[in-house]
Parts: C-alpha cells; sequence; structure tokens
C-alpha cells in the first residue's frame, strides 16, 4: 500500500512537470497556426511598436508620431497597434538582441541603421522594405539611406536628421563683444577670452565617451578629410595618420590648457546640457538633437531666442571641404522579417510608412520638435515656416555646408567603437599620448578589418 | 522498514524531478554557455563556427582583460584585508554598547536595504567635484579637490570604498549575530579570573566567531568576483578603462561588440577563476576555522 502512495507521489510529481510544460508547447502551438491561417481581411490582430520616445523630453514626439500610429489603426482594419517604450541603450544593446536571436521580434522597432540593422539584415532578420518604397514612390525623397541599405536594399528608416555644430549664447556674446569664429585661429582666441573671463569655453561630460567623440571626430574630419572616417574599415586610411592623430593631440591640448571643465570624466550627459544652460560654458558642441532643450517643455526654455548656433570654423592645412558638417540619419525604425508572411501585418507597416513619412508630418518635426527633416523638403516652405532664429542657423547651415559626413560610429565596426572610447578618455585624463592612442585605435581597427574578410 | 524504501526505482523516481531541474536551469547552460565559447556566434546569426580556442586565447592575451582581472583583485584584497576587519571591528562595539543597539543595527544595515543604483548615485553626489560632500570637506581643511571618480587614478578606490559601505552591514550583522549567541558565563568566568576586555576579545570572543568571519570573507571573496552592478551605476567601467571588471569587460567588449561567442568564452573563463579563488580559501583555510562545541 505504502509503495503505491510512493510511486503515485513521484509519478504526480514527474507527470506535473511535464503538463506544465507540455502546456506551453500547446500554447505556442496554436497561437502560431492561428497567425498563419489568420489571412482573411478584417480579423483583429496586434502589432508590436517599440519605441524609445520615453520621458518626458521626448513626449512631444511621441504625441506626434501616435498621430502616424492612429491613422494607421484607421486605415488597416482588424489593427490593434501596441505601443511599446523601452530605454533606448536598454532597447539598442540588450533587449532588441536577445529578441533578433530568439526570434520575436518588435513588428516595428526603433532601431540603428548601422552597422546595427546592416547586422541583422545580413542574418535576414529585418524586413527588406525596398518594394514598398517604391510602390508608395518616396524612395528618392529620402536624403541618405546609405545607413539603413545593404546591397542596395533599404532595411529601415530614419526617424530625422542631425547635425552637430556649436551652439553658443548669443547673450553672453553680445556682452563682451566676442562674435562668432570664421576661423580657427578666432576660435582659438575667443576660448582664451572665455576662459579668461572665468566662463568654461565648452561643456564637457565625458563619462560616456561618445560625448567628447563629437568634437574630437569634427576636428579629424577636418584635418584629415570628411571623407576619411569611411576609409578606415577599408584600410584606405590610417588612424595613426599624422593628421588623425593630431586631432587627439588638439584634443587633449584642449583639455590641458583648460578649455573643458575640470572632471569631466565623471560627468553624464545631462550635465554636458546643464553647464551651458545654467551659464558655466559658453559653447557646447552637440548635436541639433539639443535645439529642443530650447524649446516650450525643454530644460532650457528660459534661453530661448538666446541661443546661436555655428558650424566648426575650417582649420589651416585641413584637407577637402571646410564647411563639411557631421550629418546622421541613423536612428529611426526597422521591422521584422516575420512582417512578410502575414499580409495583414504588411499592410500595416505599409501603412505606417505612408503616414509617418510626409512630407507634412517631416515638417512637423522640424517646426515643433525641433528635429531635421531626413527627407527632402521644400527650401522656400521651410523658410517660411521655421520662426525659431536657432533653427533657421541650423538649416542655414546644412543649406550652406557643400558635404556631410556621418558619425565615426556609424562607420566603424563596434568593437573599434569601443576601443576609441577606451583611448579618448585616457587622453582626457593624460595617461596615454596620441600617438599611442592611435595606434591601439589602429589595432583594433586591424583585427576587426582581418575579421571582416 | 518497507519494500518500497528498498526498491532502487523509488530513489530514481525521487531524484530525477530534482535531476531534471538541476540540468535545466544549471548544467545546461553552463554548457551551452561552454559551447558558444568556441565559436564566433554574434548573438543572432543561425549559422556558428567553431573558431577552436580563439576566444580563450584572445582573452587571455588582451591586457584589458588583465586589468579587470586585476581590479577584481583589488575587491577581493580591499574586501579581505580592510572591509571584513572594520566589520569585526564594529560589531564589537555594537555588541557591547549598552543602550541604542537597536538603532545602531538598524542604521548600519540600512545601506544594504538600498538598491546599488540608489548607492551608486547617492555616492556619485558625495564623490562630485565641484559640490560632493567630500571635496567640501577636503577643501574646508585647505586641501585640493580631488576627482574622485573622473580620475584614473581614484576611481578605483572610490568605488571600493562605496561597495565596503554598502556591505558592511549585512557581515556586521552575521557577526554581532555570531557574538550574541556565545554564553554570557564564558565572558563572566573571564571577568572575574581578572581578564582585561582585549584579552577577552582576543582568548573568547574571536575565536567563538572564527567560523561566522570565515563564512563573511568567503562571501564577500564571492562577491567581489561578480562585483558589476555598482561599477556600472558609477563608471561604466570608465575612465578609459581603469575600473572595468571582469564581469563589465565581458558586457563592454563582448555583448556591446555583438561577439556573443566571445562574451561566452569570458563568463566560462570568469566561472573557473571564481571556482579556483573560492576553492583555494576552502582547501587552505576554511578549513583551518575550527568547528566550535560550547
Amino acid at each position: 500500500m505504502k509503495k503505491n502512495v510512493l510511486v503515485l507521489m513521484s509519478l504526480m510529481l514527474i507527470s506535473s512537470i511535464a503538463v506544465a510544460g507540455c502546456g506551453s508547447k500547446t500554447d505556442n502551438g496554436s497561437s502560431a497556426s492561428g497567425e498563419t491561417s489568420d489571412s482573411t481581411q478584417g480579423k483583429p490582430f496586434e502589432i508590436t511598436f517599440r519605441h524609445a520616445l520615453i520621458g518626458e523630453r521626448r513626449q512631444g514626439t511621441l504625441d506626434l508620431t501616435m498621430e502616424a500610429v492612429k491613422k494607421m489603426e484607421s486605415e488597416v482594419p482588424g489593427l490593434k497597434v501596441k505601443m511599446d517604450g523601452v530605454d533606448g541603450e536598454v532597447n539598442r544593446k540588450d533587449k532588441i538582441r536577445g529578441e533578433m536571436a530568439s526570434g520575436n521580434v518588435p513588428e516595428i522597432f526603433d532601431a540603428f541603421g548601422s552597422p546595427d540593422v546592416k547586422t541583422f539584415a545580413k542574418e535576414g532578420k529585418v524586413l527588406d522594405i525596398t518594394p514598398i518604397l517604391e510602390e508608395l514612390g518616396i524612395k528618392d525623397k529620402f536624403l541618405n539611406l546609405d545607413a539603413w541599405s545593404v546591397d542596395g536594399k533599404v532595411y529601415g528608416l530614419p526617424m530625422s536628421a542631425s547635425a552637430e555644430g556649436v551652439f553658443y549664447n548669443k547673450e553672453y556674446f553680445a556682452s563682451k563683444g566676442f562674435e562668432v569664429p570664421k576661423t580657427y585661429d578666432e576660435l582659438l582666441a575667443l576660448m582664451d577670452k572665455i576662459k579668461a573671463d572665468g566662463k568654461i569655453p565648452f561643456s564637457s561630460a565625458s563619462k560616456s565617451a561618445w560625448v567628447p567623440l563629437m568634437l574630437t571626430n569634427q576636428i579629424w574630419s577636418r584635418l584629415a578629410g570628411p571623407e576619411v572616417t569611411a576609409k578606415f574599415s577599408t584600410g584606405e586610411a590610417k588612424w595613426t595618420d599624422p593628421a588623425v592623430t593630431e586631432a587627439f593631440k588638439i584634443h587633449q591640448d584642449w583639455v590641458n590648457k583648460g578649455y573643458f571643465k575640470k572632471g569631466e570624466l565623471g560627468l553624464e550627459y545631462v550635465d554636458y546640457n546643464t553647464q551651458f544652460i545654467n551659464g558655466d560654458s559658453a559653447m557646447m558642441f552637440d548635436g541639433s538633437w539639443a535645439a529642443s532643450l530650447f524649446q516650450e517643455g525643454g530644460a532650457g526654455v528660459s534661453l530661448a531666442g538666446k541661443i546661436g548656433f555655428f558650424n566648426f570654423p575650417p582649420m589651416p592645412g585641413g584637407v577637402g571641404d571646410q564647411t563639411s558638417i557631421m550629418q546622421d540619419m541613423n536612428n529611426g525604425y526597422a521591422f521584422s522579417a516575420e512582417v512578410a508572411k502575414n499580409p495583414q501585418k504588411l499592410a500595416a507597416v505599409k501603412s505606417f510608412i505612408k503616414n509617418f513619412y510626409t512630407e507634412d508630418m517631416q515638417m512637423r518635426f522640424l517646426v515643433e520638435r525641433g528635429s531635421l527633416p531626413c527627407m527632402k523638403l521644400d527650401e522656400a516652405k521651410v523658410k517660411e515656416q521655421v520662426k525659431d532664429p536657432m533653427m533657421q542657423e541650423i538649416m542655414m547651415m546644412l543649406l550652406h555646408s557643400e558635404s556631410s559626413y556621418a558619425a565615426f560610429d556609424a562607420l566603424v565596426p563596434a568593437d573599434v567603437t569601443t576601443e576609441i572610447g577606451n583611448q579618448i578618455q585616457k587622453i582626457i585624463s593624460n595617461i596615454t599620448t596620441p600617438e599611442e592612442a592611435t595606434a591601439a585605435i589602429q589595432k583594433v581597427q586591424d583585427e576587426a578589418n582581418a575579421d571582416a574578410e | 522498514m518497507n519494500k518500497a524504501l528498498r526498491n532502487p526505482m523509488t530513489y530514481i523516481l525521487f531524484v530525477i524531478p530534482g535531476m531534471l531541474l538541476l540540468f535545466m536551469f544549471f548544467v545546461y547552460p553552463l554548457i551551452s554557455s561552454l559551447y558558444y565559447g568556441f565559436t564566433n556566434w554574434n548573438g543572432i546569426s543561425d549559422h556558428v563556427k567553431l573558431v577552436g580556442f580563439r576566444n580563450f586565447s584572445k582573452a587571455l592575451s588582451d591586457p584589458a582583460f588583465w586589468s579587470s582581472v586585476k581590479n577584481n583583485g583589488y575587491f577581493i584584497l580591499f574586501s579581505v584585508f580592510i572591509q571584513v576587519p572594520i566589520t569585526i571591528v564594529a560589531s564589537l562595539m555594537i555588541a557591547n554598547v549598552k543602550k541604542l543597539q537597536g538603532l545602531y543595527k538598524t542604521a548600519i544595515f540600512m545601506p544594504t536595504v538600498m538598491s546599488t543604483a540608489v548607492i551608486g548615485i547617492l555616492w556619485g553626489f558625495i564623490y562630485n567635484y565641484d559640490v560632493g560632500l567630500l571635496n567640501k570637506i577636503i577643501v574646508f581643511f585647505g586641501g585640493q579637490p580631488v576627482d574622485w571618480l573622473g580620475s584614473p587614478k581614484t576611481a578605483m578606490l572610490s568605488i571600493l570604498i562605496t561597495n565596503c559601505w554598502q556591505w558592511a552591514g549585512f557581515y556586521i550583522v552575521m557577526i554581532l549575530a555570531a557574538i550574541l549567541t556565545i554564553p554570557k558565563e564564558l565572558d563572566e568566568a573571564a571577568m572575574i579570573d581578572g581578564a582585561t576586555g582585549l584579552q577577552r576579545v582576543r582568548r573568547i570572543t574571536m575565536p567563538l566567531i572564527m567560523p561566522v568571519i570565515s563564512v563573511v570573507i568567503m562571501l564577500s571573496i564571492a562577491g567581489s568576483m561578480k562585483a558589476a552592478d555598482i561599477i556600472i551605476v558609477m563608471t561604466k567601467g570608465g575612465p578609459a578603462s581603469s575600473t572595468d571588471v571582469m564581469a563589465t569587460y565581458m558586457i563592454k567588449y563582448a555583448i556591446t561588440n555583438f561577439k556573443y561567442g566571445y562574451g561566452n568564452a569570458l563568463s566560462f573563463i570568469i566561472f573557473i577563476f571564481t571556482m579556483v579563488v573560492t576553492v583555494l580559501y576552502q582547501v587552505l583555510i576554511a578549513k583551518r576555522a575550527e568547528r566550535i562545541d560550547y
């Protein structure tokens, strides 16, 4: 009798585990078969829209995006969009990669074109949207889709563009009689004057290495030419080239001359903006995305109308176009490759692209949110609608520069980006020389180039 | 007793569920991690190529990896030689306090209850170059402000101090519990024999709490080997990788860089290192801490 009880108990234990296992299996099976047979129009279905527009600062952008989402919901019968907001960094470095590996990719997701989406595309995990763009006739309306294209096929679309340059405090400049520097020497003289006045010439916060690297990237692109960064991965140019090394040296010189805040390696990007907003620093080298700080709801709204923007001045002995600007269209949306198997979902994606990537939307993003357009806009309309003088300056700078280059992290493999970040922090803390730093970066670049072949 | 318990089948049936769970959640992940350590898997691809020992040799020949190992070493040394003595002294002091003992216990245990993220940010303020409490004090006494978290020279030390502060309370509570369970008679008898306070600590209290101290050292070594969260919150491994430990090195160089194969190799190396350190400690030191019988 007792034997039976024991056996029964053990059997129950095992079977409960087995049942639990099977339960989830049958669950998956039914939902999977449900999806594939579900091709009739109008049947309720759901797609996930992963965005990184969380937090107060991005609320306005989310509101605008929601308008396109609402239109998509009304256009596609049965569609329900599940908005899934995740912190950008967490999504990019962690969540989306895990989902790529497991195969549960959200239908629409926030992504970086290069190198992320390009890597996903090579594995066949993201949707080739070239046919959709052609059908909608908007393929040629974008300024530049290089970051999103592999072998001529497009795998995602940017949200907006961004350009990098110098924000400066107009009021302060006027009160001291300072002028926007036209040459590199004028910039150096200006920084000395600002320093003598007791202010920090440039904001600095280098806990995250990309923040100081915006400036270094600009300087090496002036000295070695805007095309140089793209040539590192092909081996045509080297980090150890004198002009590139010189840029790292200049950055180190600026640190040692006190053009940046002391203790910058312990500061977060938020401090970068704060130093500028509270008047500790007179200039801030940053992306055009920072323009939203000085608009309604931004932390620096009290400075609205008092902020100017100028392009980094030409450098003596620099190679190539000296008005060139860093222009980036790397952050945007990509779509799961699974969408292609389901006509309803494909229709939803098409509808999103149709409603989100319109001239009207781009203009509203520019006027209301200060984000630069990634599509070609009518110049006259831009001039007429953009009232904010700072945005006008940014747009004028874009119109007046003859060339642009992508940010370095879109052009070199991720491990090189990590190493550059490591080395720039060493440069800032003066524990390495520019020559040693570029040699170390080149070593990682060589390894990455060899791996790629 | 009866036939059922003599039947080997019964034992197997009882053991199987446990074994299954153990295999599913411990053995399988370990083996699969080891397997991917030998591949060039990028974390997404369906095709995985075996590359032999390349990932392991790459890690072991990378000076950045060894500097992260060294930082783990600092964690261990700091825990064993600074944190543990401090906690012992603090425990002895609290144990002998007559009034407000509960308050001291609670106050000192507080940091352990707080999340690492909160502690990291809190200490970030204390270490702040401009407005931080620490630099305010230094400047008040006429010193030069120190760039605690921003300088590669001081960043590691700053984190070690924070980490010590965070976990001291946990260890103090453990040691305190051991001290308070020592029968009062022993102490009283020694007092009657004329032993001084210091003598009583040395001859009675310390030997009797040795097993607990051994456990505390063990825990702090294991904790040092897997430290990562406090570093990510406070410095992200920077500046210039000066505070990277093995775990953050793995995250920074392997996961961020689309190199899961490399990351798995690293996690296996960390596993081996941790095993070696803990086994060495068990064999060399913990065994000597004798069992106490009253």
